[in-house]
């Protein structure tokens, strides 16, 4: 007995004088996600939160026994109330700072309740001018619709279309990515027909009949989520209307949407950062496809990319701000504007409104059940099929 | 102009079709029962996703997963009926709570079983052109389902008309008491206007799921959207809701065709206000209205 409580307290002893230096360094960090698991938006909300979970393992893995991070993920059930309520729980808990949101009708007003409170939160799941136009010190967002549109008028332009029809979900970041869109094409001489639709239609025909029949246009671009895409392609397939191309922006060339709709996408064009089967060049990119392949068993598809570069950039930035000694007195948003990286998504700058000026997306084409990166000519790994229709 | 109004209208009365599949079953129940189902949706949901899996994992095509969806519908439908029948007071407020919660306890399930993705049919067979003399577009799975539907629907009105059991419904749903006194046993009666009901959920899900896309939140769009038919064509009015839910389809698509796709909702609500506000009690209302 004495010398089982012998070799405890050795034990004890030798912990403590081991770990003593340790634990006075090393620091937990709680951040806060609030995202939609479940209502319209899970399917993209769960995939940013896969990106963030990427993010927080591979920190845990740099900073080993120096310092750990933690993520609590509370689900606002695609509500903006509910965004509002999830955050300010959070904050409540004590994360340094919050990673997430999608929609921007949920980001706006959950990003209000982070700076009432002081605290920085940084997101890819809203895209509207609207939140970074309020020039709050706390609101960060690393893709805006700038990029996208850049993405789509490039692709037109190589395309030299005459006459586009754009059909478009009536939500705020999709309209406002439409009429974007719209002047920018305007502005090069190309005729614009606008066709903004509901979120609660299934059936395009209607629709399509009046591309096809009255405004004949040479592309058609849409502007939706996924299951918009999916109505228009089957619409466009039954009326077949006289176009080069069909051109959409996200959710769109993706892995998803060429095994669960291969009849569909084949010859679509989309926004896509990355190729599919995915390939990975550079050591980050190659270590980030490791750790979510390890987490998720599939291959990381664009949510989970911006999920994880926007919680990258936060977890550097709430260390320089900790060393700094800022973290606690409201450093860590000039700690974010200062960043200047190349990651996953290209260079990442915020300006004062806490935008990335530096965004522009890439686009991709289904082909054969692979999806090809053709815009910029300088990221494209293969040559776009054009003309080429999805039918 | 023809040729936009034409499709028009050929593309709201398939819509209606579908509508008109989903709203039925709803009607029914509220007919036998005076109990307004708010899980109806998640049940069509729940027979789209057995259709998914039965595709996706064991390759089986969409109609051949009938009875299959049948069987789970059903039951879910039989366990949906077990607890309505549990309550004793304030049937009506307290019916629709409870369904109201079944949905989303539905919908969360089909969340966790078979997340967030959309899904629809891989089969090509579904998705092909049917052309009506170079004018009129359709998909074949529209036309099919719409077909399928329209008999199924007669079938039912036939059943609640000429057949013993579906005489005991309309009893029940015109006085219940009188009903008991002439032999009906209304339980009985209850529990089988419950799985004619999930029989056409089946249906209408089956037919969701190869003309459509599915995604877990379905259920209760589809709720909302038979709920406002039902009570346009007077409550448990089925022949009734045929009819209000092909109304419904071509005034959303014809303000698609001419005024604006972001407006078809507006249009049908606006439809679906003027009707009872002309006709309080629907278009084919009344209280015992149930197979008029």
């Amino acid at each position: 007995m004495v010398r089982m409580t012998g070799l405890m307290t050795a034990a004890i002893a030798l912990t403590l004088a081991l770990g003593a230096p340790i634990a006075a360094d090393a620091k937990d960090y709680l951040l806060g996600s609030q995202l939609p698991l479940s209502g319209n938006l899970a399917r993209v909300g769960q995939g940013m939160s896969e990106g963030i979970a990427v993010a927080v393992d591979l920190a845990n893995r740099q900073y080993a026994g120096k310092h750990s991070f933690k993520v609590t993920t509370i689900d606002d059930e695609t509500s903006p109330a509910k965004g509002v309520a999830a955050v300010e729980k959070l904050i409540a808990q004590g994360a340094v700072a919050l990673t997430g949101g999608y929609g921007s009708n949920i980001i706006g007003p959950a990003s209000e309740a982070a700076q009432k409170a002081g605290v920085v939160y940084i997101t890819s799941g809203g895209v509207t001018p609207d939140l970074t136009g309020r020039s709050y010190k706390t609101f960060f967002r690393i893709n805006n619709t700038e990029g996208y549109a850049k993405a789509m008028i490039g692709l037109l332009g190589d395309m030299q279309v005459k006459k586009v029809s754009v059909v478009y979900l009536n939500k705020e970041a999709t309209s406002n990515l439409a009429k974007q869109v719209q002047a920018d094409l305007s502005a090069k001489g190309v005729t614009v027909g606008m066709h903004e639709f509901d979120g609660a239609t299934s059936d395009f025909k209607p629709l399509l009949n009046k591309v096809k029949l009255q405004d004949r246009p040479d592309a058609i671009a849409m502007v939706g989520y996924e299951n918009d895409y999916v109505g228009v392609l089957r619409a466009a397939k039954v009326l077949k209307p006289d176009v080069k191309a069909v051109v959409g922006v996200w959710s769109l060339a993706t892995a998803q949407m060429a095994k669960e709709f291969p009849d569909l996408m084949e010859n679509v064009f989309g926004t896509s950062m990355l190729p599919y089967p995915v390939e990975f060049t550079q050591p980050e990119a190659i270590e980030f496809s490791k750790s979510y392949s390890r987490l998720f068993n599939k291959e990381p598809d664009y949510l989970g990319q911006f999920g994880y570069v926007q919680t990258k950039l936060l977890i550097e930035a709430v260390l320089r701000a900790d060393e700094a000694g800022t973290l606690d007195k409201g450093g860590l948003a000039d700690e974010l504007r200062k960043t200047d990286a190349q990651t996953l998504i290209g260079r990442v700058t915020f300006d004062e409104k806490g935008d990335n000026p530096n965004f522009s997306h890439r686009m991709g084409q289904h082909q054969q059940g692979k999806v090809v990166l053709v815009w910029p000519r300088d990221a494209a790994n293969g040559a776009m099929n054009f003309p080429a229709r999805p039918w | 102009m023809l040729s936009l109004t034409l499709q028009a209208l050929f593309s709201g009365v398939l819509a209606g079709g579908y509508y008109a599949m989903v709203a039925v079953g709803l009607a029914l129940v509220f007919g036998t029962m005076r109990i307004i189902n708010l899980a109806h949706g998640e049940l069509v949901l729940l027979a789209a996703y057995v259709a998914y899996a039965a595709e996706s994992q064991y390759g089986l095509n969409p109609v051949m997963a009938i009875p299959f969806a049948l069987v789970i519908v059903g039951a879910s439908a039989a366990l949906v009926y077990a607890l309505l029948s549990r309550i004793d007071q304030d049937r009506e407020i307290n019916s629709l709570i409870l369904t109201f919660g079944l949905g989303i306890i539905l919908t969360n399930a089909v969340l966790m079983i078979w997340a967030a993705d959309i899904h629809s049919t891989t089969a090509p067979w579904f998705q092909e052109s049917v052309v009506v003399a170079d004018t009129l577009f359709a998909m074949r799975s529209e036309v099919v389902f719409f077909v399928g539907g329209l008999v199924l629907m007669a079938g039912v009105h036939g059943w609640l008309n000429h057949s013993w059991q579906g005489r005991a419904v309309r009893a029940l749903s015109s006085n219940r008491n009188a009903a008991k006194l002439m032999g009906v046993n209304p339980r009985r009666t209850e529990i089988l206007s419950f799985l004619v009901a999930a029989l056409l959920a089946t249906f209408a899900g089956i037919a969701i799921y190869t003309g459509k896309t599915i995604f877990p939140s379905l259920g209760h769009v589809m709720t909302v959207k038979a709920f406002i038919i039902t009570v346009l064509a007077g409550m448990g009015s089925i022949p009734g809701v045929l009819i209000g839910a092909v109304m419904i389809g071509c005034i959303e698509s014809l303000t698609v065709t001419y005024v604006s796709a972001s407006l078809q909702e507006l249009a049908g609500m606006i439809l679906f206000l003027v009707v009872l506000f002309v006709m309080p009690s629907g278009l084919f209302g009344g209280r015992k209205a149930i197979a008029r």
